[in-house]
């Protein structure tokens, strides 16, 4: 059942890649956009079928594959998982949809897109860690060259550093899985939430370390976030999208799957430093958005700092700041989505996207006024205003991270405020004020928004609304497995809190 | 019947949200045939809704028991998010009062905003912001408030950056939003505090904690100071008062509600969040504090203000700092009593200004003059609305005072003072505008000046009405206290306080073209106060600064110290290899002398121990 879901991309892109008879760019978006619906669909077909009520994973599939090694063909969706799935297959639909017409080599362009929506599906299903290890590699190529061929001007530049970065941190996320494999003494890679109780705490915190280096680049962490900006600048507007809407969720979900998962003791162990580095990475990440002057780039910089936020509340692990976590992956997933997507119409539209040259494009009949209007809700969204899905889910981390770091979360809230100057500059900026007029003193008017360009915005701010509203729509999905999740996190804490501090020297407040 | 009226009252915030909704197919621009009207018809209507199923609640819950209705929003893991809304006769009339001054504000807003091509959003963001409201009326849960609050934060955003195509309104909706959401963080830093400490974030619930609690001073300094951060940015306190004037750029229906009701929805949340404040004497000394600085400094700022909406907004910050005192004292009877007063006072004389401006396009007093005998209604409701701001027995606002002076009286001379004071220069500032605008000879652009069109003249007259049977209502609800039983000596001094003021403000010289005093000391003086104390340049040189210099920091850190740290990795490792490439010369002899050397300065690190 679940293998279906990554057959579909698979076969399609092949099949786009493959398949002679395509008369126009037109006939293979459309192809696409029907596999990537069929995979929605079968999504759905899964939800319904989805138990909230077991916290382990459900619709298991096993294939021996090489057993020599330790890989197995194993598959299974839990409540961490199935939310990101959804997602994922969501956002692929948004991002082939709103692909530009006339896009050149279209049969190679979208059979990545589909490609990269297999990679990313099949890691969030992979219950053994080297395959997860193989998808989280293989949607690394696909979007290479989705930045290097479709980018912008600098997109050599961009696409090289992505994937130097990505590599190197997959080559600490394998580290880390072959030291934990080989050290336990295990004799398959399949994923055991024990599989680190006998290693003593040093080799668990290194290993832990690998982890985090690795995750932490593609989350991104600072310092470990430049590859970020330069790879959403030059991306294409549908690829920004998955980039910022998924992608980035892996880095978070395997931190929380494989960290907290795996290495319990030494996540609390490190969790005070981590919800340090939280606080580090939200200011760093506001305070270098304020001081952008390219739409795109401040959007991908308000990423960085909201993906802080996850860290700190994972850092807290509770059951409650896990599920503040996958909601705040959520929201984050939807919101930067519908971010990116309108940025890229402005860019359409005027061709720039600098802050300093665009004035007044709510103007109502030159302008682009609904789009202005859908701009307002995001950063409002974003900026975490009630009704909408980007403020319960900051709520919830606030008040799980509270208890376990007081400081640490009310320097993050600053974070918020923060978050509201650089939206706040960038609508002013560019929405209000009177539309520029050009230099011969001619009036500007911009080409009209067609009403496909403002589809797929329209449906994301109405999830984000909705979700606002009803936020329990995502957490019972995921409540069950998290709570499981946060008791195998809490339970050797407990018993081991005092020899863990007596390990590393220091007590647990940084 | 009744008990359906009551169990469904929390619909009416909800309709005032579903007039909003109504409103999206007209200012999406789907609808264009009809024009924007129907859009403002829909809201209106959903109003008279709220408006009478509030009005049938109300009497429904006269003399009852308060029913609370709870309704459980999230429940994750160990936390449970419950709404706790509180259905009782003060809050229903709290609701009726915001829903009746929207109803008349919306009447009068399609006779001001006939001409605006963008009525339709403009009516949207007028129930949006009814609804904030009216839901905060009934809220009693601290979480639900502190959303509405926020919400209230967005749609004083968007209507006051209605006209979002003038430089002045874009700062002025910035200022508004900023100013506001900081002490919205500051708040929400209380609120995630409170959640944790005490479990529940229903009032009810924080009430019996706040009993028992014992907190470390520090830490009740701290929240006590967090928690009053939010309702100051709302009310328009030092030194979040900016705001307020300058919102003063956006379409006046919505400065009627902003002045009136909106700012009282900050105070009405203090109120709520009085009994917990009491767990810290700081924070209630810092109400007084703020309070009295806010009342004083804002009644002589209100002075110099030659702009009419803003020489009134500077007063409705001054009155609004009465509240906090009032709060901060432990005298909720009394801030709730001139919360009341003065939110109907204020929305009268608004609403006569909105008059005077649709009239002569213009805002600026000293354009102003001989208005009396050609806009009658207008003057009509700038006196009644006036003499119910300063303390004129028998109107509104005399009993606010005249309770607050009964308690300060003997215990708190100086508050007392206080309150004389704001109200002596509320009466001056009065006066100086009523002779600037309605006295005097005419000017260009009052030469023509009818009366308002009838949608604008209804709701005055009717707004005239209700401030001038005002005591009456206050005494039908026993809100009055027995006249055998008042303090002579006070009342007596502000009525005085009001007469001093009123026969200063007349005798005053003022002079339509040499608006600037000639003497230094005088002109410095008037450009202090013109300029708020300069309180944005204070602004400017403090947290502008440091959040703008600390983003350029980082940004030039990350520029040129992490990325580059980053590209000269990159570069080191190309420069090494094309540099290394001039080693592959094809000549064996010189690939056997690398290999010579590389083996020997391997051997000798090898052996280097043994040497």
């Amino acid at each position: 059942m679940l293998s279906i879901l990554l057959w579909i991309p698979l076969i399609g892109a092949i099949a786009i890649a493959l398949w002679p008879n395509f008369q126009s760019g037109r006939q293979v978006k459309q192809f696409s956009l029907v596999v990537s619906v069929l995979a929605l669909v079968w999504t759905a077909v899964i939800g319904s079928q989805f138990d909230i009520a077991i916290a382990g994973s459900q619709f298991q599939e096993t294939i021996p594959w090489l057993d020599s090694l330790g890989l197995r063909y194993q598959v299974g969706i839990d409540g961490l998982s199935f939310p990101l799935v959804a997602l994922n297959s969501l956002l692929t639909c948004i991002a082939l949809y709103s692909t530009d017409d006339e896009i050149e080599r279209p049969r190679f362009y979208y059979s990545l897109m589909l490609l990269l929506n297999f990679g990313v599906v099949g890691a969030f299903l992979a219950e053994n860690m080297l395959l997860f290890f193989l998808f989280y590699e293989i949607e690394l190529i696909p979007l290479y060259l989705l930045i290097g061929i479709w980018g912008g001007a600098r997109r050599g530049y961009a696409a090289t550093k992505f994937l130097i970065y990505t590599a190197v941190s997959g080559i600490a996320i394998l580290g880390s899985f072959l030291g934990l494999v080989w050290l336990s003494g295990a004799d398959s890679f399949a994923y055991q939430p024990d599989l680190a109780h006998s290693l003593s705490l040093t080799q668990q915190v290194l290993l832990l370390g690998g982890l985090l280096l690795g995750f932490g680049i593609k989350i991104p962490l600072v310092p470990l976030h430049t590859w970020l900006p330069d790879a959403h600048v030059e991306a294409s507007t549908p690829v920004s999208v998955l980039l910022a809407g998924v992608l980035l969720k892996l880095g978070t979900y395997g931190l929380l799957r494989f960290g907290v998962g795996l290495f319990p003791e030494a996540w609390s162990v490190l969790a005070p430093w981590l919800a340090s580095w939280a606080v580090v990475s939200v200011l760093y990440g506001a305070f270098t958005a304020i001081a952008q002057t390219d739409m795109k780039k401040m959007v991908a910089f308000s990423s960085v700092g909201h993906m802080g936020f996850i860290l700190l509340a994972a850092a807290a692990a509770t059951p409650l700041s896990l599920v503040a976590v996958e909601l705040q992956m959520v929201s984050h997933g939807l919101i930067s989505a519908l971010l990116f997507l309108l940025v890229g119409v402005v860019y359409k539209k005027t061709g720039t996207r600098d802050l300093t040259i665009l004035r007044g494009l709510l103007n109502p009949e030159r302008g682009l006024p609904v789009i202005g209007s859908l701009m307002v809700l995001g950063v409002m969204a974003s900026a975490g205003i009630p009704g909408m899905v980007g403020f319960i889910s900051e709520f919830l981390v606030f008040r799980a991270s509270f208890t376990a770091f007081p400081v640490q979360t009310l320097l993050c809230m600053v974070g918020t405020g923060l978050t509201a100057v650089y939206f706040l500059l960038l609508v002013n900026q560019a929405f209000f004020g009177r539309l520029a007029t050009r230099a011969d003193g001619k009036v500007v008017t911009l080409p009209p928004v067609a009403w496909s360009d403002r589809y797929p915005g329209i449906l994301l701010a109405l999830l984000v609304v909705l979700f606002g509203l009803q936020p329990s729509w995502i957490t019972s999905w995921t409540e069950a497995s998290i709570t499981q999740l946060a008791q195998t996190a809490a339970t050797p804490v407990a018993v081991l809190a005092p020899s863990a501090s007596a390990v590393l020297g220091q007590s647990s407040v940084p | 019947m009744n008990d359906i009226l009551v169990q469904t009252s929390w619909w009416v915030p909800c309709y005032g949200l579903l007039g909003a909704l109504l409103t999206l197919p007209w200012s999406m621009g789907l609808v264009k045939r009809s024009g924007p009207r129907p859009a403002a018809y829909f809201n209106i209507l959903m109003t008279v809704v709220s408006l009478v199923h509030g009005t049938l609640a109300f009497r429904a819950t006269w003399h009852q028991e308060p029913v609370q209705l709870v309704f459980h929003w999230l429940t994750v893991a160990d936390f449970d998010l419950t709404f706790l809304v509180e259905i009782s006769s003060t809050t229903m009339g709290v609701m009726e009062l915001v829903t009746s001054l929207s109803f008349l504000a919306q009447i009068f807003a399609l006779g001001y905003m006939e001409k605006d091509f963008a009525l339709a959003r403009f009516f949207g963001l007028m129930g949006f912001f009814e609804a904030a409201m009216s839901g905060l009326a009934i809220s009693n849960s601290l979480f639900l408030s502190y959303a509405l609050l926020e919400m209230l934060t967005l749609s004083t955003y968007l209507l006051v950056g209605f006209w979002y195509a003038q430089p002045l309104v874009v700062t002025a909706a910035r200022d508004a939003f900023l100013t506001k959401r900081v002490g919205d963080i500051l708040l929400l830093m209380g609120v995630v505090t409170l959640s944790v400490l005490a479990g529940s974030l229903n009032f009810p619930d924080l009430y019996d904690w706040a009993e028992t609690a014992t907190l470390t001073p520090l830490v009740a300094t701290l929240l006590g100071l967090a928690l009053i951060a939010g309702p100051s940015g709302k009310c328009a306190q030092f030194p979040f008062h900016l705001w307020l004037d300058e919102a003063m750029e956006g379409p006046n229906p919505a400065s009627i509600l902003r002045n009136s009701v909106v700012v009282s929805s900050g105070a009405y949340f203090l109120i709520k969040l009085q009994p917990i404040l009491n767990l810290s004497p700081v924070a209630l000394t810092t109400l007084v504090v703020i309070g009295s600085i806010t009342a004083i400094g804002e009644s002589l700022v209100a002075i110099a203000q030659i702009d009419i909406k803003r020489a009134l907004s500077h007063s409705t910050s001054a009155y609004l700092g009465l509240v906090f005192i009032a709060v901060g004292m432990q005298w909720t009877n009394v801030a709730f009593l001139l919360l009341f007063t003065h939110a109907i006072a204020k929305a009268l004389i608004f609403m006569s200004v909105g008059g005077l401006i649709i009239t002569t396009n213009t805002q600026d007093l000293t354009e102003y003059g001989g208005l009396w005998s050609r806009m009658p209604a207008t003057t009509t409701s700038f006196v009644v609305g006036a003499s119910a701001l300063v303390g004129l027995f028998p109107l509104g606002c005399f009993w606010a005072f005249e309770r607050g002076l009964d308690i300060y009286w003997y215990d708190q001379p100086l508050l007392a003072a206080i309150v004389l004071t704001v109200n002596l220069l509320t009466a001056i500032n009065l006066t100086r505008i009523f002779r600037l605008v309605f006295l005097g000879a005419s000017q260009p652009k009052t030469r023509r000046a009818p009366e308002v069109p009838w949608p604008m003249a209804v709701p005055m007259v009717s707004m005239i009405i209700v401030t001038l049977l005002s005591p009456l209502m206050m005494m039908r609800l026993s809100l009055l206290p027995n006249l055998a039983y008042i303090n002579k000596s006070a009342a007596a001094a502000l009525v005085l306080s009001g007469v001093i003021g009123c026969s200063i403000g007349a005798t005053l010289n003022l002079n339509r073209s040499m608006a600037r005093p000639i003497q230094k000391p005088l002109r410095v003086l008037q450009d202090i106060l013109a300029y708020d104390f300069y309180i944005d340049r204070l602004y400017r040189v403090t947290v502008v600064f440091v959040v703008a210099y600390l983003s350029q920091i980082t940004a030039w850190i990350d520029r040129y110290i992490v990325d580059g740290l980053v590209n000269a990795i990159g570069l080191a490792s190309v420069l090494s290899g094309e540099s290394l490439k001039y080693s592959a010369s094809g000549q064996s002899q010189f690939y056997m002398l690398t290999i010579l050397i590389g083996v020997g300065i391997l051997g000798l690190l090898f052996t280097w121990t043994l040497w």
